[in-house]
C-alpha cells in the first residue's frame, strides 16, 4: 500500500450528468411567405444566419438539368462576386469592414448563403447579405474567373489520388446520367460552357421567397431582428419564374458490382473505397443506422479501424459512412493503404460488411456506440454556426421540429438487434463496389484472383508512363 | 449579453511542477482537459527526427489501467472526443467530454503520465511505425505539392537546427527506433515539471483542483530537466530549386526567415499575412486571382514557433495558361510594395475586423480556450495572454506592418517551384 500511485488503481466513476437541451428555437413567416427561424443561443457574439433554398422548392444540384450539372455549385459561388449595387471588390471589402464572411454554396439538396458577424454588426451586414442573396449581378468577367478556376481545379483532382477517388466512387455505383452519379461541382464538358446567363437564369429560378427559410442562430437576445430582417427581406418579392423540377430517380444505382482500379504506376499507396448506394436520411431507422455505423467505421475503436489500423497496421485510419440526402446517397468505407496491402485491405473490408449484419454485436460495441452518439451531442453545437447547420438540415430534410429533442433518447433505445437489422436493411456486401485509385501492376491480378469480379483498369492520361 | 468576452481562470502549480489552469465556463455541459508537454520536434537528436510523433502514438498503446487503444474508447464511451498533434514545439493532448466525466479524463492523463512504460512493448512499437509510415504515405508521399514543407523547412534552416527537419521526420530514423529510446524519451519529457494541463468548462475549481492534486501529486519530477538550447542560428541562405512532381499546374513557393512568435513583431506579420492573402479582399487574391487572372490560388501565413526565429511562407498556384517567373514577379511587386508604402487605413480597418471575428468564433471552442492557456503557459508562462493577444492585434498600426515587412522580406528567401513532371525536361 506503499506505492504513491495506488490512486490510479480505481478508476473514478462518473458524476451526475447535467441535463442539455438543443437550443429552443422560433418560427415566424414574412408576407411574401419567407420563414424565419431564431434561435437563441447564449453566450455565442459571432451569430450565423443562412437563406436556405430548399430541395422541394428545385434548390441543390440535384435539380440541374445533365447538361449543366455544375450550374447551381457555380451560381453559388458567383453570387458574392458583385451585385447591382457594387462590384465584386466592392462588396468583398464591404463585408470584411463588417468582419463578416458571406458566402453561398450550394449542395444535392439546398442551396444556402450563409453569413457570419458579429451581433453589433448584425444589422448592416443583414441589409449587404441580402443584396448578396437577392441581387447578386454575375459579371461576366468574374463568372468566366470562377468557371476557369473549376476547370484548373479539375485538373488538380486527376492529380490528388483521394479527391481522384471520391470523384470516380459515385460514377462506379450510381447509374450513368443519374445525378448523384457526378460531381456537385460538374465535369469537364458540363462546366466549359457555363456562362453569366446560365447562372442568372439559375438563381432566378432558385432564389424565391415561397419554400426559403431564413435562419438566426447566436446571441440573439435583445436584438431588433424583426425590423433587421424586415427592411433587408420584407420587399422580397414573389418570383414569377417556375422552381425547376426534382427528378425522380436521382439515385438510381449501376447494375451489378464492378471493381475499378484508377492506375497511378508506382504510387506508394492506394486509396480505397468499397461501398454502394445508401440510404436516404428520411427512414424509420436512421437512429439504428447511425449505431451500426458507429461501430462498422464511425468510432476509433470500431471494428474497420481495430482491424486495418490497430492490428494490421495497413492505414492511418479507415471509416464508413452514410451520405444521407432526400435520396439515397452513398455508403462507403474509404481508407488510404500502403500499394502491397491493397488486395487484402479490400479482403479485410469486405469480410467485415459481410459479418455485420451477421454476427452477433456485443454489449461492449452497443454501449461504446451509443454512448459516444449520446455523449457527444452537445459537443456538436457549440458555435452558432454549428447549431444553424443543425437546424439547416431540419429545414433540408423536412424534418419535424423535435427531431434534435428526440435524438439521445432513440439512440439509447436502439438494440442489438436493431443493429442487426439495419445493417441487413442498408449494407449488401455482394453489391458493394471496389475503387482503387493505385498502382495496378501491385493489386489487379490479386483483386482479380479474390474473385469480387471482372477487374477495370483506367488509365487517367498523363499517368499512364513508369517511372524510370 | 454582455461585451466582455473575457476568459476567467485560475492558475495553480503542484509541488511536483505540474501547472494548472483551470477555467470555469457554464455555457455547455462540456469541458476541456488539454496537456501540452514542453517536447516537440525541435528537441530530437540527430539520428532520431520523427521520435516524437511517433512517440505521441505510443501514448494511446495503454498504460499501467488501460489496455491498448482503450484510452480512446474509454474517452469515445464516455461520450467524448479526443486526439493529440505533435509541432515543433510542443506536443498535446486533448479531450473534450460531458462535464460528469471530468474526472475519467484526468484519471486517463495521469495514468499514462505515470505509468506509460508498463504498457510497452515492441509490438506495439512496430504497429505504430507501420500506422506512422503510412500516415507520412497518405499526408506527404501521396500528395501533390506534399513535400513543399519538409523541402522549405529543410532549406530554410541548416543542417542541424532545430527546425531543419519536420515532425513526421525520416522513415530510416523511425527504423533505428528502440524500445530503450522510448523509455528514455519518457523519463526525460513526459515528466509533471515538463506539462501544463488545463481544464476549461462546465466544472466549480476546487473539486477540479482536489482531483488534480490527487492524481498527478504522486508523479515523480525529472529533476534533471534541462531547458531547451538553440545550438546556432544562422541566417537563412537564398536558395532556388525546382521541384518536378505528378501535379497538373505549377506552384511557387517561397519562405522567409521572421521574428518569433510571442514577439510583437510577430502579431504585426500576422496583421500584414492578412493583408497580403487573408481572404477574398487581399492584396495577392486582388491582384493575381482576380485581375491578372495568372494564379488559381494563393496564400501566405507566418509559422509560429518560438525558438529564436520563425518562419513566413506562402504559394501562388500557377494558372495552366501562365508562367511561373511572371507570376513570380508579380508576387515580388507586391511584397516589395508591403516594405516601402504603408498599407491604407482601410485595410488595417478591414484586417482588424476580421481578425476579431476568427478570435470569436475560436474562442467559442472550449477546446481553443483549453489550448491556447497551455500554450500561453507552456511557451511563456502567461496565460493572461489568452486576453491580451486581440488587444495586440488591433494596437498592430500601419507603420509596424511597413517595419515588420521590411525586416522579412527585404530578407533571404527560398523559392521553390513545382513543375509538371512531364513537363519538366522542358523546364530544367
Amino acid at each position: 500500500m506503499s506505492d504513491p500511485l495506488a490512486v490510479l488503481d480505481r478508476r473514478p466513476q462518473p458524476g451526475e450528468p447535467r441535463d442539455y437541451d438543443f437550443p429552443g428555437f422560433e418560427r415566424t413567416t414574412l408576407d411574401n411567405g419567407l420563414i424565419l427561424i431564431r434561435c437563441h443561443v447564449p453566450g455565442r457574439p459571432l451569430l450565423q444566419a443562412q437563406l436556405i433554398v430548399r430541395g422541394d422548392a428545385g434548390g441543390g444540384a440535384t435539380s440541374e438539368d445533365a447538361e449543366v450539372a455544375g450550374a447551381t455549385a457555380l451560381t453559388a459561388r458567383a453570387m458574392s462576386e458583385g451585385t447591382t449595387e457594387r462590384d465584386a471588390v466592392a462588396f468583398v471589402e464591404a463585408a470584411e469592414r463588417l468582419g463578416s464572411e458571406m458566402r453561398a454554396s450550394a449542395g444535392w439538396d439546398s442551396l444556402s448563403v450563409n453569413l457570419e458577424v458579429p451581433r453589433s454588426r448584425l444589422d448592416a451586414a443583414m441589409s449587404l447579405f441580402a443584396e448578396m442573396a437577392l441581387r447578386p449581378s454575375f459579371p461576366a468577367r468574374e463568372v468566366e474567373r470562377l468557371r476557369d478556376e473549376r476547370l484548373n481545379d479539375l485538373q488538380q483532382v486527376m492529380a490528388d489520388p483521394r479527391r481522384r477517388a471520391e470523384k470516380a466512387f459515385p460514377a462506379v455505383i450510381y447509374a450513368d446520367g443519374a445525378p448523384y452519379a457526378r460531381p456537385l461541382g460538374g465535369v469537364e464538358k458540363t462546366v466549359a460552357p457555363l456562362d453569366r446567363d446560365v447562372l442568372a437564369d439559375r438563381h432566378a429560378a432558385l432564389l424565391r421567397p415561397e419554400g426559403a427559410t431564413l435562419l438566426v442562430c447566436g446571441d440573439i437576445e435583445g436584438l431588433p431582428l424583426d425590423d433587421i430582417v424586415g427592411s433587408a427581406f420584407g420587399h422580397w418579392s414573389i418570383s414569377a419564374v417556375d422552381p425547376p423540377l426534382i427528378p425522380q430517380a436521382a439515385d438510381q444505382a449501376a447494375e451489378g458490382r464492378r471493381v475499378v482500379v484508377v492506375d497511378r504506376p508506382g504510387a506508394p499507396q492506394s486509396e480505397i473505397r468499397v461501398g454502394h448506394v445508401g440510404a436516404p436520411r428520411r427512414i424509420d431507422d436512421f437512429h439504428s443506422l447511425s449505431v451500426m455505423n458507429a461501430l462498422l467505421g464511425g468510432l476509433f475503436n470500431s471494428r474497420l479501424n481495430m482491424l486495418l489500423r490497430e492490428k494490421r497496421g495497413y492505414t492511418y485510419g479507415v471509416n464508413s459512412g452514410f451520405d444521407l440526402r432526400r435520396a439515397a446517397g452513398p455508403f462507403a468505407v474509404r481508407c488510404a493503404v500502403e500499394s502491397p496491402a491493397t488486395a487484402p485491405a479490400v479482403a479485410d473490408i469486405v469480410a467485415e460488411l459481410a459479418r455485420v449484419g451477421g454476427d452477433p454485436v456485443t454489449d461492449a460495441e452497443l454501449d461504446a456506440a451509443r454512448d459516444y452518439l449520446i455523449g457527444v451531442f452537445p459537443l456538436r453545437f457549440e458555435t452558432s454556426a454549428q447549431v444553424a447547420g443543425a437546424l439547416a438540415g431540419l429545414v433540408v430534410q423536412e424534418l419535424p421540429d423535435d427531431e434534435l429533442d428526440r435524438y439521445r433518447p432513440a439512440i439509447a433505445a436502439v438494440t442489438a438487434d436493431d443493429v442487426r437489422a439495419a445493417a441487413q436493411a442498408h449494407i449488401d456486401v455482394e453489391a458493394a463496389s471496389i475503387v482503387v485509385v493505385g498502382d495496378a501492376a501491385v493489386c489487379e491480378e490479386e483483386l482479380r484472383t479474390a474473385g469480387y469480379g471482372e477487374v477495370e483498369v483506367v488509365h487517367d492520361e498523363g499517368f499512364g508512363a513508369t517511372e524510370e | 449579453m454582455s461585451g466582455d468576452n473575457r476568459v476567467r481562470f485560475s492558475q495553480h502549480t503542484l509541488a511536483n511542477g505540474l501547472r494548472v489552469n483551470i477555467a470555469p465556463d457554464r455555457v455547455a455541459p462540456v469541458v476541456a482537459i488539454n496537456l501540452w508537454y514542453d517536447v516537440g520536434s525541435k528537441h530530437e537528436q540527430p539520428g532520431k527526427t520523427g521520435f516524437a510523433h511517433l512517440f505521441e502514438h505510443f501514448m494511446f498503446q495503454g498504460s499501467r489501467h488501460v489496455a491498448k487503444a482503450e484510452h480512446l474508447s474509454i474517452v469515445q464511451g464516455a461520450g467524448g472526443v479526443l486526439n493529440a498533434t505533435t509541432y515543433f514545439d510542443r506536443t498535446n493532448y486533448f479531450e473534450t467530454l460531458p462535464s460528469h466525466q471530468v474526472e475519467l479524463g484526468l484519471w486517463l492523463e495521469a495514468d499514462r503520465m505515470a505509468t506509460l512504460l508498463d504498457a510497452m512493448s515492441q509490438e506495439n512499437l512496430d504497429n505504430q511505425r507501420d500506422v506512422v509510415k503510412n500516415e507520412k504515405r497518405q499526408s506527404y508521399d501521396n500528395r501533390p505539392y506534399g513535400s513543399f514543407f519538409e523541402k522549405l523547412m529543410a532549406a530554410s534552416y541548416p543542417e542541424g537546427h532545430p527546425y531543419h527537419h519536420i515532425t513526421i521526420g525520416s522513415m530510416e530514423d523511425l527504423d533505428a527506433a528502440s524500445l530503450e529510446d522510448v523509455e528514455a524519451f519518457f523519463r526525460t519529457y513526459y515528466v509533471p515539471n515538463n506539462a501544463v494541463l488545463t481544464v476549461a468548462g462546465d466544472v466549480d475549481e476546487a473539486p477540479v483542483i482536489e482531483a488534480v492534486e490527487r492524481y498527478f501529486d504522486p508523479i515523480e519530477p525529472n529533476d534533471s530537466l534541462s531547458a531547451f538550447r538553440l545550438p546556432h542560428d544562422e541566417p537563412l541562405v537564398a536558395q532556388r530549386e525546382i521541384v518536378p512532381d505528378d501535379v497538373p499546374l505549377e506552384r511557387v513557393h517561397v519562405g522567409y526567415r521572421s521574428p518569433a512568435f510571442g514577439t510583437l513583431e510577430f502579431d504585426a506579420l500576422e496583421v500584414a499575412t492578412q493583408i497580403l492573402a487573408g481572404g477574398r479582399g487581399s492584396r495577392l487574391h486582388k491582384r493575381l486571382v482576380r485581375e491578372e487572372q495568372v494564379a488559381q490560388d494563393v496564400a501566405f501565413f507566418a509559422l509560429p514557433l518560438v525558438a529564436g526565429s520563425s518562419v513566413a511562407a506562402g504559394w501562388v498556384t500557377v494558372r495552366p495558361e501562365s508562367d511561373a517567373a511572371a507570376v513570380e514577379d508579380i508576387l515580388d511587386q507586391e511584397l516589395a510594395r508591403m516594405t516601402r508604402e504603408p498599407v491604407t487605413d482601410d485595410e488595417l480597418a478591414r484586417a482588424h475586423a476580421l481578425i476579431e471575428s476568427a478570435e470569436l468564433s475560436a474562442l467559442s471552442h472550449m477546446d481553443e480556450v483549453a489550448d491556447r492557456l497551455s500554450m500561453y503557459t507552456t511557451y511563456f508562462d502567461r496565460p493572461e495572454l489568452i486576453n491580451e493577444q486581440l488587444g495586440r492585434y488591433l494596437a498592430v498600426d500601419a507603420e509596424a506592418v511597413r517595419d515588420v515587412c521590411a525586416a522579412v522580406l527585404d530578407g533571404e528567401r527560398v523559392t521553390l517551384t513545382y513543375a509538371p513532371r512531364n513537363e519538366k525536361e522542358a523546364v530544367v
